[in-house]
């Protein structure tokens, strides 16, 4: 009898990434019973901190953190189970014999911009503003659920739309429908500052900068904030880990029951229905309700059996595109690099990201090795140096670095990823190199993550790091497929992934969102 | 006639392309006393034919005229005009490397008998571009509706039905790319090609770029070609067109001025009051059309103060970079298609050399980086084999040796490029499945983006007056607020390409535009 019971719930959530135990959480605090089951050892799924060399610990995959969403803070009391976010101060983009440096302090990077473009410097004042009332507006619709279109949120856009200043309707309708490069360069003339604005928008997309959609994705990323300010970004204390470890705290406290080591092998059905799950070890639990924080694919195509869908619904969900695009490079290094284009002795710029994207030309064709099946042979870098802002992620005077690379295509027209897996690791070091001379010598580990890796260690199919890309028909009640919201073709089954609205980066919306839509299913039931 | 009334006119046209033409023509019929002012020495603007030898007549840019809306025929009666369609049974003939060849005809089950495997697919793609080509035809036919409105829900709920039962098909469709889409319905590469060309010909799109696929669907949409498409010719050359509509234009009593260049919209503070011409002369009249592309309607033709710094910036930002080159042959006989084993037929529609997906990712991403394609996309017709007329030498020179007119729409090359360069490179490209073809060449013509620009006035040598992408599309076509045919100033109309439903030859902007001005004009037309 206590056997039975234990293994009774009232919900099961698949995957103990951020949003699966965002879910659970919000689950619990409406006195569910709930259990997450996580196939790794450890929690947070893609938001995962793991000491790969002794010593340094790595946020393995995502690694920075604006996305998520102040009320899920708030309301599940994260900052006192351990949350701690340190600001990313500024991105450098280095060059030649020359750089681009941006920082928080508006004057100072105004005075920068200056250097290169009067007109530039006086756009950028006009361009922050816009991207900031653009996020403003668009954030009521991250924490709706999608619906159908003519549905009433859609209405409701319509009604808002249409009180905005005729500006920012233009400027809305550009980012749904512009691509990044084009977007940016109506106001900056700047090379290095329309690459470097313009790559926001191809961040795990199988699009270059010059593809028309990609400046939603640019809008994407400009809707996080830190402590309300819009468009910053912060390193959590203890790595990206360390936001699923206080979420998956907050879980616990409100009930929730997490199990780790416990990958589910299938979804199970009776008459259209889900009733559990059976786990790799045999073990089965119900639940009336599952919900999957894994992806769209791997959620109704894998741990479905097959046959349960109709014809129709398999072919919309395999026709959901992944498209995994971008690598991750971890270095553990003995010393920070120094970039050759800053004057000796600059130090600040540890404090925040250095790009690697002197030009759209250079982030395009790097696009186009992709097109062409293999990695990018010069390729777009994000890198962040962690460990010179929470000195406890890597030993004393050590250094953890983090590289965030497009484009690394899942699909390789020649070879596979395990024997192509270094030599893109040394592409991508031989690229920082150019710029930080010296920087070889620096590193005392590496760790690649292709997009293989990344499906393999964390799930994702085909590596896509938002669980698919965020084209224009992958958004709002098109994602995952047209009108599905959080519901599935199977009744009780749910989905509160990065596969959901509104898309990818650790928000925490799609759980949230998921949660409150499978209380209102209970409640209309009730 | 016009001297009895210098000051008499009810509105201007600025342009004599065809949608100038269209405009002019309805509002002639709706009472108005039109003055169409054409720089050129003749009417039809980029629809039009020319003589690249005696008695040789070619489509000099346009070539085919299938997208001409039937009601735009129908109200102008242009048939009665002297307008002649012609029109193959064969849509699409698109010759592979290896002697293979894709042919989609006007009967779609015809095409998916050739078609194999992929023919059952075929079948349901094509129902389903005619089911949303019904309802996007409805949205092209129609102004946009305003966005700006407080009643935009009203304004949606207002389009019939076509349009609003399939919105969420078109929802998922039109931001895809073309790519993505053909990847949907068939396995074979060679027709997802042949179908996807449409989706980025005489666009500067890849087709791996959102969007594309909607540039296809709006292609296709309008009338009953299906996912084959039109492939309509004018007798005489898409001329033809202009001349019929030119036609009409007289018949409504309009008048049309050649070789009368528009400098300036002249205006009354914010109400047009008509034109000065580069000549120095002033031309009045409440109502200005302009058929010119949007950026040089706003940037050129109306007075900066009008526009303000703001919108004098955005006007600047409509993208127009063209990247379509033109090259017209006369040749001594019909060139040998390998993979039309003889077939003359064949070659009567439109010939794609699109053989790949690869083809047109490679040709187009030349667009990206200014470069010339080194293998191009090219959309080619020879009109002659319908219209022998076309080939009339006279004299006894060169002109004599020529058999056929060949017209060839060549992507993508730079706005620079060399013409000779260009012209050889595509010889060369259709050397590969035609051998021979070069020998025949009496002739060649080659037009660049920079002749565009500078004969027929398009910013940019775009033959579409602005991109054809989602940014610049239906209601914010050429600019959002700017997107229902009225421009900032009172009485300033825009009835060309850069207009909803954008560029071919429809004559639906200009119908439109018309529409626009009557509108503003309420009833007072009627008396």
């Amino acid at each position: 009898m206590v056997e039975g019971r234990a293994n009774r719930y009232d919900a099961i959530v698949i995957g103990g990434g951020h949003n699966g135990l965002t879910c659970a959480s919000y689950l619990a605090r409406a006195g569910k019973r709930v259990v997450v089951l996580e196939k790794r050892r450890i929690l947070g799924g893609a938001a995962v901190t793991e000491e790969i060399y002794p010593g340094f610990k790595f946020s393995v995959a995502s690694y920075v953190v604006s996305l998520l969403r102040p009320e899920i803070i708030r309301e599940l009391d994260l900052v006192r189970h351990g949350l701690a976010v340190l600001p990313v101060d500024g991105t450098l983009t280095p060059l030649d014999d020359d750089y681009l440096w941006r920082v928080d302090d508006h004057g100072v990077t105004v005075r920068e911009l200056r250097r290169w473009s009067k007109r530039d410097a006086e756009a950028y004042e006009e361009y922050s503003v816009l991207m900031a009332e653009m996020a403003r507006f668009v954030k009521p619709l991250l924490g709706e659920a999608p619906g159908r279109p003519g549905a009433s949120p859609w209405v409701g856009l319509a009604k808002r739309f249409a009180a905005l200043p005729e500006s920012q309707q233009t400027t809305f309708i550009q980012l749904l429908t512009m691509s990044s490069a084009d977007f940016v360069s109506q106001w900056f003339e700047t090379e290095p500052l329309r690459a470097t604005l313009s790559a926001s928008g191809i961040i795990g997309t199988f699009l270059g900068p010059r593809s028309p959609g990609s400046a939603y994705v640019l809008l994407h990323h400009y809707m996080g904030e830190v402590d309300g300010e819009y468009r910053s970004w912060g390193l959590p204390v203890g790595g990206t880990g360390a936001i699923s470890g206080a979420i998956g705290a907050a879980a616990r406290e409100l009930g929730a029951e997490i199990r780790t080591d416990a990958p589910v092998a299938r979804i199970k059905t009776r008459a259209g229905k889900a009733t559990g799950v059976v786990l790799e070890s045999g073990e089965e639990i119900s639940a009336p309700v599952v919900i999957s924080s894994a992806d769209v694919r791997v959620t109704l195509g894998r741990l479905l059996e097959s046959g349960t869908l109709a014809d129709d619904d398999a072919q919309a969900v395999s026709r959901y595109k992944f498209r995994g695009s971008s690598a991750k490079v971890n270095f553990a290094l003995a010393g920070l690099p120094t970039f050759s284009c800053l004057p000796p002795g600059t130090t600040d710029v540890y404090r925040g990201m250095v790009s690697i994207s002197p030009s759209v030309d250079y982030i395009e064709r790097a696009y186009d090795d992709a097109v062409d099946g293999r990695f990018s042979r010069s390729p777009y870098i994000d890198m962040g140096f962690p460990s010179a802002i929470d000195p406890s992620v890597a030993p004393p005077g050590k250094h953890v670095m983090a590289c965030f690379v497009q484009y690394a295509p899942y699909e390789l027209a020649e070879g596979t990823w395990d024997s192509q897996r270094e030599a893109l690791g040394d592409t991508v070091q031989a690229t920082i190199a150019k710029y930080a001379p010296g920087f070889e010598s620096l590193v005392l580990h590496r760790q690649t993550l292709t997009p293989l890796d990344i499906e393999r260690t964390f799930g994702l199919s085909e590596g896509n790091i938002f669980q698919g890309e965020l084209l224009l028909e992958q958004l709002f009640s098109g994602r995952p497929t047209p009108g599905a919201g959080y519901t599935t073709p199977v009744r009780g089954l749910w989905l509160c992934g990065s596969s959901t609205h509104p898309g990818g980066a650790i928000s925490g919306a799609p759980g949230r969102n998921a949660a409150r839509e499978v209380l209102r299913a209970w409640k209309r039931a009730s | 006639m016009s001297a009895r009334r210098p000051q008499g006119w009810d509105a201007i046209v600025v342009g004599a392309g065809h949608n100038g033409l269209v405009c002019a023509a309805y509002l002639g019929l709706a009472g108005l006393r039109v003055l169409v002012l054409e720089k050129r020495e003749s009417v039809g603007g980029m629809a039009t034919t020319s003589e690249i030898l005696p008695g040789v007549r070619v489509p000099t840019l346009a070539h085919t005229v299938g997208r001409m809306s039937a009601k735009v025929m129908r109200d102008l009666r242009l048939r009665d005009h002297g307008l002649t369609l012609i029109q193959p049974g064969v849509r699409v003939f698109a010759p592979g490397p290896g002697g293979g060849a894709t042919v989609l005809w006007a009967d779609a089950s015809k095409t998916a008998v050739g078609l194999g495997k992929d023919g059952d697919a075929y079948l349901a793609a094509d129902r389903l571009v005619r089911q949303l080509g019904t309802a996007l035809g409805e949205l092209m036919g129609r102004a946009p509706v305003d966005l700006g409105a407080p009643t935009l829900a009203d304004s949606v709920r207002s389009l019939r039905s076509p349009a609003r039962s399939s919105s969420a098909e078109l929802l998922r469709y039109m931001p895809m790319a073309v790519r993505d889409l053909v990847g949907e319905w068939f396995a074979s590469d060679a027709l997802q090609a042949a179908v996807a060309a449409r989706g980025v010909l005489l666009t500067g799109l890849a087709p791996r770029m959102p969007g594309t696929a909607g540039v296809l669907l709006a292609d296709l949409a309008g009338n009953d070609g299906g996912l084959a498409g039109q492939s309509v010719f004018a007798r005489g050359g898409p001329g033809a067109v202009a001349d019929a509509l030119a036609s009409a234009v007289t018949a409504a009593g309009g008048e049309i001025r050649l070789g009368a260049a528009v400098a300036k919209v002249r205006r009354d503070g914010d109400q047009a009051r008509g034109v000065a011409l580069a000549s120095g002369e002033e031309i009045n009249a409440p109502i200005v059309v302009s058929n010119l592309d949007p950026r040089t309607t706003l940037l050129d033709l109306v007075d900066p103060e009008v526009l303000g710094p703001r919108l004098g910036w955005r006007a600047g930002n409509i993208r127009a970079h063209g990247v379509t080159a033109k090259v017209n042959f006369a040749l001594s006989d019909i060139p040998a298609f390998t993979a039309a084993k003889g077939n003359v037929q064949l070659l009567q529609g439109r010939i794609l050399v699109a053989p790949s997906m690869r083809h047109l990712d490679l040709a187009m991403r030349a667009a990206k980086y200014g470069d010339l394609a080194q293998e191009p996309l090219l959309e080619v017709t020879m009109p002659s084999l319908l219209d022998p007329d076309l080939v009339a030498p006279t004299g006894r020179g060169k002109a004599s040796k020529v058999r056929h007119v060949m017209s060839v729409i060549a992507q993508a090359a730079p706005f620079s490029v060399n013409a000779r360069e260009l012209g050889d490179i595509v010889t060369a490209t259709l050397e590969a499945y035609a051998p021979g073809i070069g020998d025949l060449v009496v002739q060649r013509q080659v037009i660049t983006p920079r002749d565009i620009e500078g004969e027929y006035g398009a910013s940019g040598g775009h033959p579409m007056h602005a991109e054809v992408a989602l940014d610049q599309f239906y209601a914010w076509r050429p600019l959002h607020g700017l997107g229902r045919y009225r421009m900032p100033l009172r009485g300033l109309y825009l009835a060309g390409a850069g207009a909803h439903p954008g560029g071919g030859v429809t004559g639906l902007p200009g119908r439109l535009a018309a529409a626009a001005v009557l509108e503003d004009r309420g009833r007072k037309v009627r008396t």
